[in-house]
């Protein structure tokens, strides 16, 4: 494990001169001004129990890329500071990211809520930006590539899988945002097409606890199987409830519980009995590709990590994405490597043989549904390889945002293209 | 045959729509009552309410995980807040008895720290603990023992002892003549110091033991679940008034009336927006609360 | 000669008085000079530090506000950020509805003006209905909850102001840049812009305070803050000031919010959040509840530190962060009651009447009002 004496660095570099680091790594790096990559990621206040993991997973990919000789022969310097889950500080810090410290590549946030935050400065400065959650799709925008699985990805793997296995009254509990509200938009748009039938759907502010009513409802309701489209720590609280109130019969579809919050391992079993994860990894999975062990080696280097969330191994793979588009372009130029990147590429992750698609700036994933049992143990089935058909195929009447040929800073929604 | 089914599907509704209440009568009465003791006996404001709370939590949840029973492990995170209560009174909170709103700043300072020192020293999230006692079906549906029964009882039985110990014990007497008139108290051989402390200890129990019993019924044990029950506390300490017992129990009593039936009938959010509305209401039309309307409605009539 | 002299005598003596701090000629000059070195600290700095600094000056008018009302009126409002959130949100809706440079310009005047409404409302809801002390603090508080609760749930396509859409938690995207003009043509005022846009209506707004608060109505107001039954048996009409008051207190900060949403081009609802709606607070009792240019300073040096603390210092890693900012608060508030700046100022006074007591332009300190 190797120390860095980034601090030093990052003085002498404003020291030598203000303008023109990213410049220098052109000329072969000179006087301690080499390349910068900046990691934003929580690792407290709300949203540290999913950030710290992709905070991790992002040094580990940098520290192993400078252990084995850095990047066109430069160390890579990390400047991480910690946003405490607060979105103005957020904003603060991606501008000093970008003119202060005038990172070649950010990798920054959890909540979409934060991504819109900082994306009028992204924009601004034409920063590029790795977003690595899983999230409720549409982004087109220049230089930010959305690396996680979107809503159509995972709901799409899961919630078919779950109609096949136990019937098409579905009902959809979600939280009550931007996130929330689209992907149950998706789920609706499932069932337009599979002839599906939505019998409850409602929509959860994000600091409710007590779920008793909404149990009642579901009860009422009496569903094939729920989707669960809940967000955070304070919305678990309904898989206790659920196993107390003895409806873990009724199968939960998710997008957003095993994979990020590792509820199977924090709760006692049976609250996630039954929950169908639509997934693109989780720990669980561990490493597919030949002679590699990405679980232990993040374990070697954060022995005291709780878990290798879904998120963080799209921030690992995303990173060596990166430094291989770095090699390619030869320089750390960012619109060099993002026209690198647009060309699509294949990479090697953890979660299986991947591609970028370079025109939607999104990946092609293999998405997998991950089942909980009634003891709390993982399984996988139903991998299939889904890519990011709604901004490849349909949006803007079937032409597809193609970033190679326009410009772009917008996000797509479901009801751009759907009646939902 | 069909109106006897429909009279079934609306006593069902309404047992629900009881329970519901219940779960929520419970959770707002405990969630302040600590912090009315503290705000009401002393004038001290504590935005780190939640945070102790938060520790009885924590003390309760690593007790049970080290493998002590629940009931034990609960009393665990009572003492443990209690303690930790002691220990501030004595270094930070006396500092603050004559000055209201800095003892806000200070202890919201305080909130900050607490918060993060658990996120340092026990890591992002602890297990959670599964609720206990399973659930009651009639109909359709199903409640919560614990949270819709138990607890709400819980509550109640904390209020009544309170109330027995500060209007029928020489401690009860002594406290409330220290915090009316301190001077006199004095002047009466009341050591006054004492009092502070032993009301502030009762207030940080009561947190501890709202932390105890929600230990298992909150979910995810995170740093950051204190602000859980802040607002509620602090809507239903001024709604409720002056009075500490009677204003905790009849403001939760109207607070979760509205937000359990909003919850009931219209969803979560209207649930919750009910909730705040009526506070805001309430506090215009009492600007006292509900026990400053009554003691006046009381001196009004014995004038009249 | 003498006429500018007067003039200038004129004028301190409209600024000065015994409910202010700094009212010597060195104060003033320090003063001036605060002014201009802020005014050059843009050419000297990185363009980050004045992005930084411009966002530190827009938070300050919250603070700014809330000492006016709490230090002077004695009414503590926990929902001061409500104003602030409601003029964000109404520049943007407004700003990005009418995109033109007029259209911005609208949009400040709006903006102001909504978020000033806002407060008018609030505070003849609560000083005419008889809400007081504790109770107008938990009241503002759950204003702004409320506000908070309702503008996270307004994801939906349907909670749109014309083109402007609401973006609940995600909160409202692509606000226009701060701009005056006239049609097409305006002044964008961005980065440094901004800075100095700031800079200006910063000071404009404490000076404009310093003379309404040395005023007689600025007296009504400490009286009310002292004892209000008593200045209510002298024949003041006490809800009706502090409704001025109140007002006025949210008209700064809806300006502080119409720079905040044009700053960052965005606005979440974050800001009616209980974590935002405690920074304030926070801020004027560090700086001192009865000092304006403490309040200022308290915001510029807390949020300085909040932020650089984020990266950690030294050997101390970021986890500590808000940590030490906890236990800086508690110690301020513990150590220095008042706040920082009437402490030093007691301490400068005292260490003063030691050396001599010439007394030639200072006022005779009022210890009671102090």
């Amino acid at each position: 494990m190797s120390e860095y004496s980034f601090t030093r660095r990052s003085v002498l570099a404003s020291g030598a001169t203000a303008l023109g680091l990213s410049v220098a790594g052109c000329s072969g790096g000179g006087g301690g001004s080499g390349p910068t990559v900046g990691v934003l990621e929580d690792r407290s206040g709300n949203f540290q129990l999913n950030g710290t993991s992709k905070w991790q997973a992002t040094r580990l990919a940098l520290e192993e890329i400078n252990e084995n000789g850095g990047l066109l022969d430069e160390e890579i310097e990390i400047v991480d500071p910690d946003p405490q889950s607060d979105n103005s500080r957020y904003q603060e810090l991606t501008e000093r990211l970008i003119l202060q410290d005038q990172v070649d590549a950010l990798w920054a946030g959890y909540s979409s809520a934060t991504r819109e935050a900082i994306r009028p400065i992204i924009n601004e400065n034409e920063q590029l930006y790795f977003y690595t959650t899983q999230y409720e799709g549409g982004v087109c925008d220049n230089t930010i590539f959305p690396v996680g699985a979107t809503a159509r990805q995972q709901l799409g793997i899961v919630t078919p899988y779950l109609a096949d296995e136990f019937g098409d009254d579905i009902y959809i509990i979600a939280a009550d945002y931007n996130f929330g509200q689209l992907s149950g938009d998706w789920v609706n748009v499932l069932a337009q097409e599979n002839d599906y039938n939505i019998v409850g759907e409602e929509y959860i502010p994000l600091d409710e606890t007590d779920f008793s009513s909404v149990i009642n409802r579901i009860q009422n309701e009496d569903p094939d199987f729920i989707m669960s489209m809940l967000v955070g720590a304070n919305h678990e609280n309904f898989y206790d409830q659920r196993a107390t109130n003895d409806i873990t019969d009724i199968p939960i579809g998710t997008s957003t519980t095993l994979a990020q919050g590792h509820e199977h391992i924090r709760y006692d079993p049976p609250a996630l009995a039954n929950v169908y994860a639509g997934v693109s990894y989780m720990e669980e999975l561990g490493d597919l590709r030949d002679g590699e062990d990405f679980v232990a080696d993040f374990y070697d280097r954060w022995p005291d990590a709780n878990y290798l969330n879904q998120e963080a191994q799209n921030n690992y793979f995303s990173v060596y994405l990166w430094a291989e588009a770095v090699e390619e372009a030869g320089t750390f130029d960012q619109q060099e490597v993002i026209s690198v990147l647009e060309e699509g590429r294949d990479i090697s992750a953890p979660s299986g043989d991947l591609t970028l698609d370079g025109a939607t700036h999104h990946m092609e994933h293999e998405m997998r549904v991950g089942i909980c049992d009634g003891n709390h143990e993982i399984s996988f089935d139903g991998q299939e390889r889904i890519g990011p058909s709604f901004l490849r195929e349909e949006v803007e009447g079937g032409d597809g945002c193609d970033l190679r040929e326009q410009d772009s800073t917008t996000q797509y929604v479901p009801s751009d293209v759907y009646d939902v | 045959m069909i109106e006897a089914t429909l009279f079934a599907i609306v006593v069902y509704d309404i047992a629900a729509l009881f329970f519901q209440f219940l779960n929520s009568f419970g959770f707002i009465i405990l969630a302040t009552v600590g912090l009315a003791i503290i705000f009401g006996m002393m004038g001290v404001i504590n935005l780190a309410h939640g945070e102790f709370i938060l520790i009885g939590v924590y003390g309760t949840a690593l007790a049970y995980h080290a493998g002590i029973p629940l009931p034990a492990a609960m009393a665990v995170g009572v003492v443990v807040t209690t303690v930790f209560g002691v220990v501030i009174e004595r270094t930070i909170v006396r500092h603050f008895y004559d000055r209201l709103l800095d003892s806000m700043v200070a202890t919201w300072g305080l909130a900050l720290v607490i918060s993060q020192l658990l996120l340092i020293v026990f890591g992002s999230s602890l297990d959670s603990i599964g609720t206990p006692l399973g659930s009651v079906s009639y109909g359709p549906f199903s409640s919560s023992i614990y949270r819709s029964v138990l607890l709400p009882a819980i509550a109640i039985l904390v209020l009544a002892g309170l109330y027995v110990l500060f209007t029928r014990t020489e401690f009860g007497i002594k406290a409330r003549a220290t915090i009316e008139d301190p001077e006199t108290a004095r002047a009466m051989g009341i050591d006054t110091d004492r009092m502070y402390v032993a009301t502030f200890a009762i207030g940080s129990a009561l947190a501890g033991l709202t932390g105890a019993l929600y230990a298992p019924a909150l979910g995810s044990i995170t740093p950051n679940r204190g602000g859980t029950f802040l607002v509620e506390a602090f809507v239903a300490v001024v709604v409720g008034g002056p009075s500490v017992i009677i204003g905790t129990l009849s403001a939760s009593g109207v607070l979760s009336l509205f937000n359990a039936g909003g919850s009931f009938f219209f969803g979560t959010f209207t649930g919750q927006m009910l909730l705040l509305l009526v506070a805001i209401v309430a506090l215009r039309v009492l600007p006292d609360g509900i026990t400053g309307y009554v003691d006046d409605w009381r001196q009004r009539r014995r004038e009249g | 000669m003498s006429d500018a002299a007067d003039t200038v005598s004129r004028i301190r003596g409209r600024l000065e008085g015994p409910n202010t701090y700094g009212n010597s000629r060195a104060f003033w000059v320090g003063f001036a000079v605060l002014v201009t070195a802020l005014a050059a600290y843009p050419q000297m700095t990185d363009p980050y530090t004045v992005i930084q600094t411009a966002r530190y000056f827009a938070v300050a008018f919250l603070a700014l506000s809330l000492c006016f009302i709490w230090g002077y009126a004695g009414v503590l409002s926990f929902g001061q950020v409500a104003f602030f959130g409601v003029a964000a949100y109404t520049f943007g809706a407004i700003g990005i509805n009418l995109s033109s440079a007029t259209g911005v310009t609208v949009a400040i005047v709006g903006a102001v003006a909504v978020g000033t409404l806002a407060a008018a409302l609030l505070g003849y809801f609560m000083f005419y209905g008889g809400v007081r002390d504790t109770y107008v603090t938990i009241m503002t508080l759950v204003v702004a909850l409320v506000l908070n609760t309702f503008m996270a749930q307004t994801a939906g396509s349907e909670w749109a102001i014309g083109e402007a859409q609401l973006g609940g938690f995600n909160g409202m995207t692509g606000i226009p840049n701060l701009t005056l003009g006239i049609g097409e043509t305006g002044i964008v005022f961005e980065r440094a812009g901004l800075y100095y846009a700031l800079l200006v209506s910063l000071v404009v707004a404490y000076l404009g305070l310093r003379v309404l608060l040395n005023s007689s109505f600025g007296m009504t107001m400490v009286a009310i803050r002292e004892d209000e039954a008593r200045t209510e048996t002298f024949g003041y009409d006490v809800p009706f000031v502090k409704l001025v008051v109140f007002t006025i207190g949210g008209a700064i900060a809806a300006v502080g919010g119409v720079f905040y949403a044009s700053w960052g081009n965005y606005v979440d609802p974050s800001v009616f959040g209980i974590a935002f709606a405690a920074l304030p607070v926070v801020w004027v009792s560090v700086g001192g509840r009865e000092s304006l240019l403490g309040a200022i300073g308290a915001t510029l040096a807390i949020e300085q530190m909040r932020t650089a603390l984020s990266s950690g210092i030294g050997p101390i890693g970021s986890e500590w962060a808000l940590v030490i900012v906890g236990g800086l608060l508690l110690s301020v508030i513990l150590f220095m009651p008042a706040g920082v700046v009437p402490t030093l100022d007691s301490l400068v006074d005292s260490v003063q009447d030691r050396r001599s007591d010439q007394g030639q332009s200072t006022q005779p300190t009022e210890e009671a009002v102090e």
